[in-house]
């Protein structure tokens, strides 16, 4: 195939386009872009759920780097000499510990069970960003004692009765309410509601935080062990660097990166979106070969004749298959551009109008490279969806296809 | 020059052998206005098909120009057509989406001998002796019936082929319009001693041709030069 053939193979594909039903070219560039907005949509959304879940995991959970007992112990011991260690390190930001203890919260008439967390608020500032996400009141201060904050849901919300609520609350807490806290070890205080967050991850927000302090005050003494320390990495330190770092410097507790506890936790759920991926994307490549191999094979037969007197008139078999092959490449790539318009403009609608559950939420999370990737998947099966109906027609003898 | 010898296509109809050509032979000389007559299933188009290269004889030999056109692969058989040989149907066969001058020049566009500048050239100078530049943007389904069969032999001759084929070019046109495409092949012939082969069924139109084929059952029953 010379340059002359493929200009003139062109611009009969061109001109079949242009000056034939603008309705069928149309409607096959919207079935292409809404092949390409299903194959992109549901992996993104997947993405973006698991893209969700890691941060949110990530933010209120692990850090960059936990450290957890290790097997056999209960706590991180000594945990002011580790958080000593760890802070002195070159690649972390800050170590913030953690401790749990189970209680029972009573507000009114409401009795709520919870595992209320103890933090070093300064610590956790620059560990986590949960004080970013305080929608009453304020964040605890690091000298704040019979001060709680609690998540949105387990304040509850006053206009809503008991039997329509989705999870259990304390009915409608409001900043400055106090609370009383009956601990697991029968350690009994009433708290001032000091502020309200919500974060959207519901492990952080099934439950409520008070300072170390204030922990202290419920065990009856000096908390030297922590039930665990998350670690953030400075900026332009891998988390892997992190680990490697703790475990050089002889921490012997359990030391993990946010990816291996993702990997445990969340691995088989990623590997199912995976799969899920896959399905979604085969299905829309099959229906969008379907399509264009139908739309292709009709417009060949319809142009049956017309084959037959191109080829009558000199026109090479190879310039009549590119025609249909260059039609099919306009309206993939037509369809494609449409797609990825309609893509990011969901992409953009979702970010302001996130999918909301009870326990995460998410908007779409797509790439450059994803774009791409589909993009080229659904090119290539157009243009072989094209091809093979061309090819076929354009190898009829002359009779026959004058015949038609 | 072209030698017919012994042309046959016979086809198999479930149990019946039927014989659109059964033994034709004869000679077609440069410059000739040669025209293919008899009645419906004599076997003239199946000759021209043959001629042109449109389809394969069962038996029989066709020498074009020194050329045994049988001994051609397929491939050749294409540019042999692009380059040596032009056509004219009986429905015009024109590109509907391709505007005149497109529809024109579409073969010249494919011929590694001509140049953008030249096939558009080309492409003016036919449409101008056809009196129809004035409407070469325009598309097939503007014009009239006349109008699409005079693009139709522009597009055969902008090649300036050896042998121009017409198949019924006027059967679908009024005696106004058959007449004037009859005077343009005329003055093709006689202006550019351009060998055109045509099939035709009406009586009248013996009087443009220079010679005569009467066909019947497959078989050449006259040939004779038009007195």
């Amino acid at each position: 195939m010379g340059k002359k053939e493929l200009k003139v193979a062109f611009l009969l594909a061109l001109r079949s386009l242009q000056r034939g039903s603008k309705s069928s070219v149309i409607l096959t560039v919207i079935i292409i872009a809404m092949c390409f907005t299903n194959m992109i949509f549901l992996p993104s959304m997947l993405n973006g759920i698991g893209q969700s879940i890691t941060k949110q995991i990530m933010d209120y959970e692990t850090s960059d780097v936990i450290v957890d007992p290790k097997i056999g112990n209960q706590y991180v011991e000594d945990k002011d000499a580790k958080l000593a260690l760890i802070n002195g390190m070159s690649g972390v930001q800050r170590a913030s510990p953690h401790y749990s203890k189970a209680a029972t919260l009573k507000y009114r008439q409401r009795v709520l069970g919870v595992t209320l967390r103890a933090i070093t608020p300064k610590d956790e500032m620059l560990v986590s960003p949960l004080y970013t996400k305080m929608v009453a009141g304020s964040y605890l201060g690091e000298g704040d004692t019979g001060e709680i904050i609690l998540a949105k849901p387990v304040a509850g919300d006053p206009t809503i009765k008991r039997e329509d609520e989705f999870q259990p609350s304390l009915g409608g807490v409001r900043v400055g309410d106090s609370i009383t806290v009956e601990f697991a070890n029968g350690f009994t205080k009433d708290y001032r509601v000091k502020g309200i967050y919500y974060t959207g991850w519901y492990v952080a927000d099934a439950t409520g935080y008070i300072t170390w302090s204030d922990m202290e005050q419920v065990e009856g003494k000096t908390l030297e062990n922590a039930e665990y320390i998350t670690v953030k990495a400075k900026p332009g330190y891998t988390e892997k660097f992190i680990k490697n770092e703790l475990i050089q410097y002889g921490i012997p507790d359990r030391v993990q990166t946010s990816t291996d506890v993702l990997a445990k936790n969340m691995g088989r759920i990623l590997q199912s979106y995976a799969i899920i991926n896959v399905v979604s994307m085969f299905v829309s490549v099959i229906i969008t070969v379907v399509v264009l191999f139908i739309i292709i094979t009709i417009k060949t037969i319809n142009s049956r004749r017309q084959i037959g007197i191109l080829k009558a008139i000199g026109v090479d078999k190879e310039v009549i298959m590119h025609n249909y092959g260059f039609q099919v490449i306009i309206l993939a790539v037509l369809g494609i551009i449409l797609g990825i318009i309609i893509a990011l403009l969901l992409n953009v609608y979702m970010t302001y109008n996130p999918i909301v559950t009870a326990d995460w939420t998410t908007s779409l999370y797509m790439t450059p490279m994803d774009l791409a990737i589909n993009s080229l998947i659904l090119f290539i099966a157009a243009i072989v969806a094209g091809y093979l109906p061309a090819y076929q027609v354009s190898r009829e003898d002359i009779q026959s296809a004058m015949r038609a | 020059m072209i030698r017919i010898t012994d042309l046959r296509k016979i086809y198999q109809m479930g149990d019946v052998e039927v014989r659109a050509l059964d033994g034709v032979t004869t000679d077609i000389a440069k410059g000739e206005f040669l025209g293919i007559m008899g009645a419906s299933g004599s076997g003239k188009t199946t000759l021209l098909h043959m001629l042109g290269l449109l389809d394969e004889p069962t038996s029989g030999q066709i020498v074009i120009e020194g050329t045994d056109v049988s001994q051609l692969t397929d491939h050749e058989k294409t540019m042999f057509r692009l380059y040596k040989l032009g056509y004219v149907f009986q429905d015009y066969a024109l590109v509907p989406d391709l505007t005149v001058m497109e529809n024109v020049t579409l073969t010249a566009m494919l011929r590694k001998d001509r140049t953008e500048e030249q096939y558009r050239k080309e492409g003016s100078i036919v449409l101008q002796k056809i009196g129809l530049f004035d409407r070469r943007d325009h598309l097939p389904r503007e014009l009239s019936g006349g109008q699409q069969q005079r693009v139709s032999i522009a597009r055969a001759m902008v090649n300036k082929p050896d042998i121009l084929f017409a198949d019924e070019p006027c059967a679908n046109l009024d005696s106004e319009n058959s007449r004037m495409v009859l005077d343009l092949f005329r003055e093709i012939n006689e202006e550019m001693q351009q060998t055109i082969v045509m099939v035709s069924h009406e009586e009248w139109h013996k009087n443009y041709f220079h010679r005569i084929i009467h066909l019947k059952d497959g078989k050449i029953v006259s040939d004779g030069d038009n007195q």
